[in-house]
């Protein structure tokens, strides 16, 4: 059986269509349909095991779709082409960096990785957008979670991504760390980075997002543009979609 | 290809920058060689048994368990932090992941027998300047195969809970006509014969490097993926 696969569109960031995952017998995705801009952001918010994990590691390329197909800057996932690679941008809330290497070290690693031009001067200008430079020599092991998580912003970037994934970026951060992180995503995103998010945390997902989306076992249970949501009713009106879903 | 080597070269730079900075693998790996070396030594009565006879096992013993736990700590340090899934998200040939691990963990190897070959040239009483080049060939083409093989299943023994159990249960028997084949070199290279007089071991040494490396390049994207 062949899969209709969409047409790229110019206009769109990520096209994804019919998006299916099986772990097993554990169906993670169970067919998700979705369309993104250019330059716009979307929160995705869900409870935990929706499969708001799968769905990034899917569109990054990290995993390949059991069936469906998306399209990322133009390119299908499933090809994991090295220039889709180089635009995109993963920030979790794992960090992805050497412990036991400086912050430099570590931002001049991954830019060599991505080919990147003048990497030693691109890894101290990232670090210093991030507000790392007086700590760059220092042990990334003795960094705190927000700033671990503020030096994955700057290796997440460092290659200049069109679209940045951002996998629950603000877990285990506390309000001050949360704060400047939100900062710099709204940075990120007036630099007309298309943004992806999936969060638990609904104030700061609204406060940023044009899209919002609420993905329940597999399925996306909402899709709706952040200017027809009443940020006070979002609350309820998550908690009855995830029943609903529950239910069905 | 430019970009492919200096990708490789980075992955060998950052693994040695960080074993600069901890110390972890050399220091760990060269004393359990010694350990090894000392526990035979006490066992073997050398006035009795030929050094060249027992010393090439010992040796290879020595740098075959010890360099196991080097092999682990390989991809065990790319899973902290998920550094791994840092570097399959950059637009990185798989291959190019593999052949850095395997000459950091190469290079790594070479030094450890740099700093053992001298310890065990004075436990065994055995002169080993007289036999220098070719003993360091037979060192290098073992330790090649050692660390061609050695690399790849490390990085398929990472994603297991068991991982310092299951590496040498993989790695020792797949690596058994390397070791026989450098033991028996390593002793007839201390015996006085020139690599001329045993070109079906060095052979046999060389064939399974290319097989092992080869088909590490075959399977590397199948063993990194999910």
């Amino acid at each position: 059986m062949t899969e209709s696969k969409p047409s790229p569109n110019p206009g769109q960031a990520i096209q994804v269509q019919g998006i299916r995952k099986h772990f097993g017998h554990l169906e993670a995705l169970r067919g998700v349909d979705f369309e993104l801009r250019k330059g716009e952001f979307l929160s995705l918010f869900g409870p935990n095991g929706a499969g708001k994990t799968t769905l990034i590691g899917i569109l990054s390329a990290l995993s390949r779709p059991s069936s469906g197909t998306a399209l990322v800057a133009g390119y299908d996932v499933k090809e994991a082409d090295p220039a889709m690679r180089r635009e995109i941008g993963v920030i979790s809330h794992a960090s992805f960096l050497y412990a036991d290497l400086s912050p430099l070290e570590n931002i001049r690693f991954f830019a060599t990785m991505y080919g990147v031009e003048s990497a030693e001067e691109r890894a101290i200008a990232v670090i210093d957008e991030v507000g790392l430079k007086p700590r760059m020599h220092d042990r990334v092991r003795t960094f705190s979670r927000g700033m671990l998580q503020r030096l994955s912003i700057a290796r997440a970037i460092v290659h200049n991504p069109s679209i940045l994934f951002l996998d629950e970026p603000y877990t285990g951060l506390d309000q001050h760390a949360s704060g400047i992180l939100k900062e710099q995503l709204q940075a990120l995103h007036t630099d007309q980075r298309t943004i992806l998010m999936t969060t638990h945390d609904f104030s700061r997902g609204l406060d940023m997002c044009d899209r919002v989306a609420i993905m329940v076992r597999g399925k996306l249970a909402l899709w709706e543009s952040a200017d027809q949501l009443d940020p006070a009713g979002f609350e309820r009106l998550y908690l009855e979609k995830v029943a609903q879903a529950g239910r069905g | 290809m430019n970009t492919y080597l200096s990708q490789v070269k980075a992955i060998v730079w950052k693994d040695f920058v960080t074993e600069l900075k901890t110390r972890e693998l050399f220091s760990s790996m060269f004393v359990f060689a010694i350990l090894v070396m000392l526990i035979f030594i006490f066992s073997i009565n050398l006035s009795i048994v030929d050094a060249n006879q027992v010393g090439p096992g010992v040796l290879w013993v020595a740098i075959l368990f010890a360099g196991t736990l080097g092999l682990n700590r390989s991809f065990t340090l790319e899973k902290e932090n998920g550094c791994l899934q840092g570097l399959m998200l950059a637009p990185v040939d798989r291959s190019a992941i593999y052949f850095g691990k395997m000459l950091s963990n190469l290079a790594f190897l070479l030094i450890m027998e740099a700093f053992l070959l001298p310890v065990f040239m004075i436990f065994f009483n055995v002169d080993l300047v007289s036999h220098l080049t070719p003993l360091l060939a037979v060192v290098f083409m073992g330790t090649l195969g050692f660390s061609a093989l050695g690399t790849l299943l490390s990085s398929l023994s990472s994603n297991l809970k068991t991982r310092e159990i299951m590496l040498p249960i993989l790695l020792y028997p797949l690596i058994v006509p390397i070791a026989i084949g450098s033991v028996r070199l390593t002793g007839q290279v201390l015996d006085g014969k020139s690599l001329a007089d045993m070109m079906n071991w060095v052979g046999l040494i060389l064939c399974f490097d290319i097989i092992f490396i080869s088909a590490s390049i075959m399977t590397i994207d199948h063993i990194l993926e999910e």
